[in-house]
This record gives C-alpha cells, sequence and structure tokens, in this order.
C-alpha cells in the first residue's frame, strides 16, 4: 500500500486564515482539505433585529467588501416589498461606489498578495495609493469608506451636486492615469477594453506584464485549472448574470437553485448549483460578458490562475471607465430617495438579492416577519471557489490544487482565488 | 422698613393686577385703574411694565412659571406616574380653588384673546416653563413604562383640556359639589387613558 | 530607529486593517515604523511565529472582540495577547470591538468583550495592563487617530486620555461639532428626509452625533468628507453601547427624544425646543439652492 503524507499548512493574509491539509500520494498532492476554523456567527447577530439594522451590521461582515455586503442587503430588504420605487439616479450611484470598491479590491490583491506568491516584494504604497482613491470616491458620496450605511431602503441618502461628480471623475482619471503608468506603462487602457490578444501583454513593460511574463518563464501558465464552469449572480447595469459551461453560456438561472451545505471539517458552507460546484469571480464575469481579452486567454490556457489574474485586471480597467460613462448618464435632478408606501413594521416577507462582489457573485436572503429579521442567510463567493468537496467529487480550489506536487505552488493556486477568509464562514 | 426688590414688585404688581382683570374685564381695566389698585403714579407703573400687553404677557408667563414650579416638584419625586397625575390634578384644582384669578387668566384671557399675545408669545414660548414640565412626565412615563407611547399633543389635549375643561365647569358654578371631591375619579379616567398596555 | 508594533487580531472584519491603508501618507508611516506581524503587510514574522513564542516588540496593537473561544494558528487569542500584553511597552486597543466589545459581542456564544471593557463595565482580566492601554474606538478606527496616536507614543508625548482611555485630542470633541447640518438641530428643524443636503437626523432618524465621541466631522474621513454630511445618522460607533438597536430611528417618548446631546438636561434642552420651534426660519425650512 502506498504511503500517504499528509501535509497541513496554515494560510495567512487572506482576510484571516485558513487551513489546508493536503494528502500526498507518492509526490502529488491527492486532496487537500479546505478548512477555515471559526465563525463569527453574523446570522445570529441579525436574528431578531429590527430590518434596517442590517445596513449597520452588514457592512462588518467584511473590511475589504462590506459595501458589497450593504448593496447586497438592502437589495434583500426592498425586495421584500410589494411595491417600491428606485430612482435611476439611486442605481447608478448604488453600482458606482460598488465598483469602485470592486476596483480597489482587485489592485490590493495584486499588489499585496500576489506579487509575494511571485518572490516579489509587496508594493504597499501603490496599493495604498489605489486603495485611498477608489476609498475617497466612495466617501465622496457615502460619507466614508469603509464601512457606511448610505443606501437605505428606497434609494440613497446623498444629495450630489456636479461638484461631487467632477471629484469623482478626476479621481478616476487618476486611477486611469495610475494604471497607465505602473500596470502597463504607455499603457492605454481603453485599447485594453477592447484588445483580443492577450500575448500581446507580454511584450509590455509594467507591473502586470512582468507578473505574466514570470507566470510564463516558471511554466505556469496552465496552472489551476478547474472545472471551467462559471456563474454569476449579481446582474446590474454592467455584469451579465448566467452561467457558462466552458464557453457555453446558459443566461437562465434562479437563486433558487443555490444549496448553503454545511460541512463537517469546516465552519464555512460548501455552495452548489443544482447539485453542481461552480467557479465565480472576474473571470468567470469576463466569460459571461464575453471580453475579448479573457476569452482569447481562456482559448489559450483555460481556466487557470494566468486568466484568474488577466481577468481581475483587466475588469478594472474596463470597470473604470464604465463608471466615467455612468458618471455622464446620471440626471441630478432625479430624487435621490423614493420614501416606500409601506411601513417596514408592516412588512413579513422573504427576500434574495445578488450582487457582484470583487471576489464574485454575493446571495443574501433575508426573512422578515413584522418587521424583524427572522432568518438572514450571506451566501458569499469564496463559500462557491472554496467549497471543501470529496475526494471523489472536489470544490472548484481543490479540483485546481490537486495534482500538484509543491505546497507552495498549492498555495499560489489557493490565493489566485482571492480568498476573503471573514466574509466564508461570516 | 426694608427696601423691596425691583422684582419682588414687578410681582406684586401681576399678581394685584391679575386680581383686577379676573374681577372687572381684561379690556375695561386701564392701566390707571392698576396704577390706582397699587397705590402708584402711571409714570412709575410704567417702569416697570412698558404696556398693557407687555404687562399680560408677563403674567402668563409668571403663572406658567408658578404652576411649573409646582409640577416641577412633582416630577421629582420618586413615585410612579399613577401617583403623579393624582398631585398634578390635585395642585391645579387646589390653584384653581385658593388663587382662582391665575386659571381664570389662562382659560379666559390668555386663551380667550389670542389676539394679544400674538407677538412674543409665539407657539407655547410663554407657557413653556408649564408644558416642559408635562413633557417630562410624559416622557418618563413613557420610558419607565407606564403611560403608552403616542403622539405628544393628543396626551397634552387630554389631560389639559380635561382639566381646563372641569375648571371652566367650576368657574361657571355648575358643579353640584367643590372641585376636590371630583379629584380621585378624574385622576383615575386620566390614568386609564393614558397608561401603556402592560400596565 | 523604527519603532516595532504587532498589529494582532482577535475577532475582527478587517475594517480597522483596510481603513488603516488608506493612511495618505503610509510610506512615511513605514520608514518610522516596522510590523513585526500585520495581517495583510508581510511582516518579519508570519502569524504562527508570532504565535508559537515571544517577538520583541514596542507596541501591541489589539484589533478586533476578544474572545478566549476564539483561536489564530490554533492558539487562544487571549493567549496570545496575554503573552504580548507582558512585554510591550504600550496597548493600543484598535476599534471598538478591541475597546468595548463592539459588533461581535453581539454573539453571545463567544462572550467577547472589549481588553479593558465590555461597553461601560470594567473587566478583570487584562486589567493590570490598564497603566499601558490608549483605546482607539471607532468602527472602523480612523486612519489619522490611529496613526497620530503611535507617533505620540513613540515620540513620548503625554496624552490626555479620558475614562476610557481614549486621547482627548480625538475624542474630547462630539461628531455633532463640525457637521454641516448643524443650522437645522441649532434651530430644531425636525423636517429631515433622505437624500436632501439639508436637514438634520437626530430628531427622527437616529442620529447619535450629539452624544458620540469622536472627530469625524473635524477630520472628515478619506480627507473630503462624513457620515452625517453625506446624509446618514450617525451611530454612535466609537461609544461603549455601539452597535445598539433600532439604529436608524431617533428613539422618542411621547414625541421627546430619549436621548439628549451630553450633558444637556432634559429640561433645558425642552425649553429651548420650545422656544426655537415658535418660530419660522424661511430659509432653513427651504431648499438650500432654492431662491
Amino acid at each position: 500500500m502506498t504511503k500517504k503524507i499528509k501535509i497541513q499548512k496554515l494560510i495567512e493574509k487572506i482576510e484571516g486564515e485558513a487551513k489546508l491539509k493536503f494528502q500526498f500520494d507518492r509526490d502529488k498532492i491527492d486532496f487537500v482539505d479546505i478548512i477555515f476554523p471559526f465563525s463569527r456567527e453574523m446570522r445570529t447577530i441579525l436574528k431578531h433585529r429590527p430590518a434596517f439594522d442590517a445596513l449597520a451590521i452588514n457592512p462588518r461582515v467584511c473590511g475589504i467588501c462590506g459595501h458589497a455586503h450593504l448593496i447586497a442587503t438592502v437589495k434583500a430588504l426592498e425586495s421584500c416589498y410589494e411595491n417600491i420605487q428606485i430612482s435611476q439616479k439611486a442605481h447608478i450611484l448604488r453600482d458606482l461606489t460598488l465598483s469602485f470598491e470592486l476596483i480597489q479590491n482587485h489592485f490590493k490583491w495584486f499588489y499585496l498578495t500576489l506579487l509575494p506568491l511571485l518572490k516579489e516584494k509587496q508594493d504597499v504604497a501603490k496599493a495604498a495609493a489605489i486603495s485611498s482613491m477608489m476609498a475617497k470616491a466612495i466617501a465622496i458620496l457615502a460619507g466614508q469608506y469603509p464601512h457606511n450605511s448610505y443606501a437605505v431602503v428606497g434609494g440613497v441618502v446623498c444629495d450630489p451636486t456636479y461638484i461631487e461628480i467632477r471629484q469623482i471623475k478626476s479621481i478616476l482619471k487618476e486611477a486611469i492615469n495610475f494604471f497607465e503608468t505602473a500596470m502597463i506603462i504607455n499603457g492605454d487602457t481603453y485599447e485594453l477594453t477592447t484588445c483580443e490578444k492577450s500575448d500581446l501583454l507580454f511584450t509590455k513593460k509594467g507591473d502586470l506584464p512582468t507578473v505574466l511574463n514570470k507566470i510564463e518563464k516558471n511554466g505556469w501558465l496552465a496552472l489551476g485549472k478547474s472545472y471551467d464552469r462559471f456563474i454569476v449572480f449579481g446582474e446590474n447595469g454592467y455584469f451579465k448574470r448566467g452561467k457558462s459551461i466552458k464557453t457555453r453560456i446558459q443566461p437562465h438561472i434562479l437563486e433558487k437553485f443555490v444549496e448553503e451545505i454545511p460541512n463537517i471539517k469546516s465552519s464555512a458552507k460548501n455552495v452548489t448549483y443544482k447539485n453542481k460546484f461552480y467557479e465565480t469571480g472576474a473571470l468567470s464575469r469576463a466569460m459571461l460578458l464575453k471580453t475579448p481579452l479573457i476569452k482569447d486567454s481562456h482559448r489559450r490556457y483555460g481556466d487557470s490562475l494566468f486568466s484568474r489574474i488577466l481577468a481581475r485586471v483587466c475588469e478594472s480597467v474596463k470597470l473604470l471607465h464604465h463608471c466615467l460613462t455612468l458618471l455622464d448618464e446620471i440626471d441630478l435632478s432625479e430624487p435621490s430617495y423614493i420614501e416606500p408606501e409601506q411601513k417596514i413594521q408592516t412588512i413579513s416577507a422573504e427576500g434574495v438579492s445578488a450582487v457582484e462582489a470583487a471576489r464574485g457573485s454575493l446571495i443574501h436572503k433575508v426573512i422578515l416577519k413584522d418587521g424583524l429579521i427572522r432568518e438572514y442567510q450571506i451566501i458569499t463567493p469564496t463559500q462557491w471557489n472554496l467549497s471543501n468537496g470529496t475526494k471523489e467529487y472536489p470544490g472548484i480550489a481543490q479540483k485546481a490544487m490537486i495534482g500538484l506536487k509543491d505546497i507552495a505552488l498549492a498555495e499560489f493556486v489557493f490565493k489566485s482565488f482571492d480568498v476573503c477568509s471573514v466574509c466564508t464562514t461570516q | 422698613m426694608a427696601r423691596v426688590s425691583r422684582d419682588e414688585k414687578r410681582k406684586t404688581i401681576m399678581y394685584r393686577a391679575l386680581k383686577l382683570f379676573s374681577k372687572e374685564g381684561f379690556y375695561t381695566t386701564t392701566i390707571p385703574d392698576i396704577a390706582k389698585e397699587l397705590g402708584m403714579s402711571v409714570g412709575n407703573f410704567y417702569n416697570y411694565f412698558k404696556s398693557k400687553d407687555i404687562l399680560a404677557k408677563e403674567i402668563i408667563k409668571y403663572i406658567s412659571a408658578y404652576l411649573g414650579e409646582k409640577l416641577k416638584e412633582i416630577n421629582e419625586m420618586p413615585i410612579s406616574s399613577k401617583e403623579k397625575i393624582d398631585k398634578i390634578v390635585k395642585i391645579y384644582f387646589e390653584t384653581a380653588v385658593n388663587e382662582p384669578e391665575m386659571i381664570e387668566y389662562f382659560l379666559r384671557i390668555y386663551l380667550a384673546n389670542r389676539e394679544v399675545f400674538k407677538e412674543g408669545c409665539e407657539g407655547m414660548i410663554c407657557v413653556s416653563d408649564f408644558v416642559t414640565e408635562i413633557m417630562i412626565f410624559f416622557e418618563e412615563g413613557v420610558r419607565k413604562g407606564e403611560l403608552r407611547d403616542q403622539d405628544f399633543f393628543s396626551a397634552f389635549g387630554l389631560f389639559m383640556g380635561y382639566l381646563g375643561g372641569m375648571v371652566f365647569l367650576y368657574g361657571e358654578e355648575v358643579l353640584p359639589q367643590g372641585l376636590e371631591s371630583y379629584t380621585e375619579d378624574i385622576s383615575l379616567n386620566i390614568y386609564k387613558a393614558l397608561k401603556s398596555d402592560e400596565n | 530607529m523604527k519603532t516595532k508594533i504587532l498589529w494582532f487580531q482577535a475577532v475582527s472584519c478587517n475594517g480597522n486593517v483596510h481603513s488603516f491603508l488608506n493612511y495618505p501618507y503610509i510610506e512615511r508611516f513605514l520608514e518610522d515604523f516596522t510590523f513585526v506581524y500585520h495581517p495583510v503587510i508581510e511582516g518579519e514574522f508570519t502569524l504562527e511565529d508570532i504565535v508559537k513564542s515571544y517577538r520583541k516588540i514596542d507596541i501591541l496593537l489589539i484589533d478586533g472582540t476578544i474572545s478566549r473561544h476564539f483561536k489564530r494558528a490554533d492558539k487562544s487569542v487571549t493567549d496570545t495577547i496575554s503573552m504580548y500584553a507582558l512585554n510591550a511597552k504600550y496597548i493600543v486597543t484598535v476599534g471598538t470591538c478591541a475597546t468595548f466589545g463592539g459588533i461581535f459581542k453581539e454573539n453571545d456564544s463567544l462572550q467577547g468583550s472589549g481588553f479593558l471593557f465590555l461597553e461601560e463595565k470594567s473587566v478583570e482580566k487584562f486589567s493590570k495592563f490598564r497603566k499601558k492601554v490608549v483605546s482607539l474606538s471607532g468602527c472602523p478606527v480612523h486612519p489619522d487617530v490611529l496613526v497620530n496616536t503611535l507617533y505620540m507614543l513613540k515620540e513620548n508625548i503625554s496624552l490626555m486620555l479620558d475614562k476610557y482611555k481614549r486621547p482627548k485630542e480625538f475624542f474630547a470633541y462630539t461628531v455633532h461639532n463640525g457637521c454641516t447640518r448643524n443650522e437645522y438641530f441649532e434651530y430644531k428643524i425636525d423636517n429631515h428626509r433622505f437624500g436632501e443636503k439639508e436637514g438634520c437626523m437626530f430628531y427622527d432618524h437616529g442620529c447619535r452625533a450629539p452624544f458620540t465621541h469622536g472627530s469625524c466631522n473635524k477630520i472628515l474621513w478619506n480627507e473630503v468628507n462624513s457620515k452625517t454630511r453625506a446624509g446618514q445618522p450617525c451611530f454612535g460607533c466609537t461609544q461603549p453601547d455601539f452597535p445598539g438597536r433600532d439604529l436608524f430611528v431617533t428613539k422618542k417618548n411621547m414625541g421627546i427624544p430619549q436621548y439628549m446631546p451630553f450633558d444637556v438636561q432634559k429640561r433645558a434642552y425642552l425649553t429651548l425646543s420650545g422656544v426655537a420651534k415658535a418660530f419660522k426660519i424661511e430659509r432653513l425650512e427651504k431648499r438650500l439652492f432654492d431662491d
């Protein structure tokens, strides 16, 4: 009988920690358990509270994607109303701040998480610069970042003027300038959004090409492949909803087929769609949008970590441009907030919402009884990607790690899914 | 002979003017009438009150402060809202019986001649001492769970309208018995109307 | 000589970490301070190293609600905290969770608390370290508050602390100081609607700014704004009783706000209110940009 070696590694700096319990068969990883040790039990904290308290509590699920939780919360609550009107202006403002947080996440991940995995030094200065820029853009509308509750049932609380819009535009242009001087030197972000040749990036100079070239040099281009199965729930003015099996898209998906299954080994629950594991995140979103650059990368390198990295960077750039367009479209004369007719105390209903957070689809489900929270369920993107399946049927990230020979490499693949430990366990 | 302070002199003037207004009527009583009653010259009177309107406003503030002070004492007692209602009703009726001009002034002059009090007594600022104490009584009662939470004015109207109405009837000499004998039933009625469902 | 900091988390959401990363001069900060361990920034040691045995540090930062049931790197956070609290020169509780218990104390099974306090009450376990503690409450902590406090500690500048060990330089103010909606509060104009830059949220929408200690409207957030300026009520996130309940609603008893601005007697408030409400101030009844 072959001897199976078991090795355990603590993975940290993933908005918390996780444990990977590897099983080696000869020199290859045979199976790996993904264990999240602890839950703070936000669901318990929310129980019996007045519905609107969730708008204050839920951003505290996470310090890096708390804003996505806020937007998901307000939408879940709004879906409990029979009749509710949200102005187009409020929709746009919510999409803007959601996008700003998303962009900030991707850049932070790139400069703080990705670089060390490639034995480069973290670039704290760049990460912090971009982070504070996008945080400022959010704060101009929402008061502060992190942790605001500026989206309320009925719209948003802020009342921006042209001055705020101009300020935000300047910030977004600064961010684009940053990209074009650091990420891809002399890069043209607009060109990047329509480019169809991912290999062109190897020829450029900058932080992104450096990373991509290193991956190529190490022979890691095909690393991190999983089921090639993607899912996106949070449709808005930009992202498209649906699932994609390889490149075959099926736009009709329903939250009722999403199942959360407790895992005895971990505090995090597994998530499936119609009993299958799906990947969620920037790559999934790009597959659903058929983003040319990512389509090309996927054609060459599949659902590898290369495609994941590229998808994140490309998405940031595309969103920056999309936000500039939104800022031109917004009609400030519309009301920010429309008082709902129903009083929250009279509402007993079930609600559900989905938004795209940086790491993927975030789903919130709420049951209200007379305006109080009876049940609150949060399904986070990391739960999708890091579901802890079995040897016969591994989860997305597990499948990506199985077959590798090296724990350090496995950690790289693991972190390429951009893990958020606090969200996963809530 | 001790020098009377300006403040005390003002109070005396107001008190006596109050009695005159009550006996002879507000519009028929003139400044010279009041000055004569007090044994002072009209010129000297104007040193204390620049006009009859100003006097009228100061009197209502004075009454409000008088009643407010009594209510404050009750508010600061460590007793239940039910017991406080009883004491408030008693004090109100006692004042109506012992200092009838005060309540009468409030009902028949302040409430009835709004045009006199239009400027300088906007809203309830001239009766604020009294109203503030009622607010404090209500707020504490609700906070302690003894009174039902409701709109302030609904509760205020019930309490003050009821008491004012009874004093009005007393003034018309319609009540078969003395005002004090109605205290118990009235307090109970008010309490039952305002109390919280748990009590 | 760079001051050595250990940023150690108990039950946290990482909000404080990401708030800190928004500090505008972080590169300069890192010239004067070094993280022996940090949840995001690469430090000298890994989490396992830090937890396994004591590493020399100058300042211990505690972030998150402290619960003996919660482990990091397989060791109870209270054990790790005890180990470092003993030898650190200063202990700084970063955020309301580490100071008063904050959000995660609401989960009863954790039996969590702050380092010295559980809401307003003192907690026994670490009280012997009281002398070297500085509390920086806030949810999250404001990056300027954290960085400036660290510099004051580094330069041995004596801090004036309130009864919860919070530096008065930041916490003596109320969040009410500097809010752009102050005039509506001053004149008791209670017609606030969400989505408008006018109006005060104290009367109906649960704003706790007049009885919350903090500098949000003085030093502003992200250098540009604050929650109340943007139109959300202050949730009192620096205070011992955060998060409280029914956060967007002003608790009223027969129409009278239950909570008063700090040290304002109800009688005084009601009298002032009565006077203010008697008058109509046209400009404050209209939208700001209307004629």
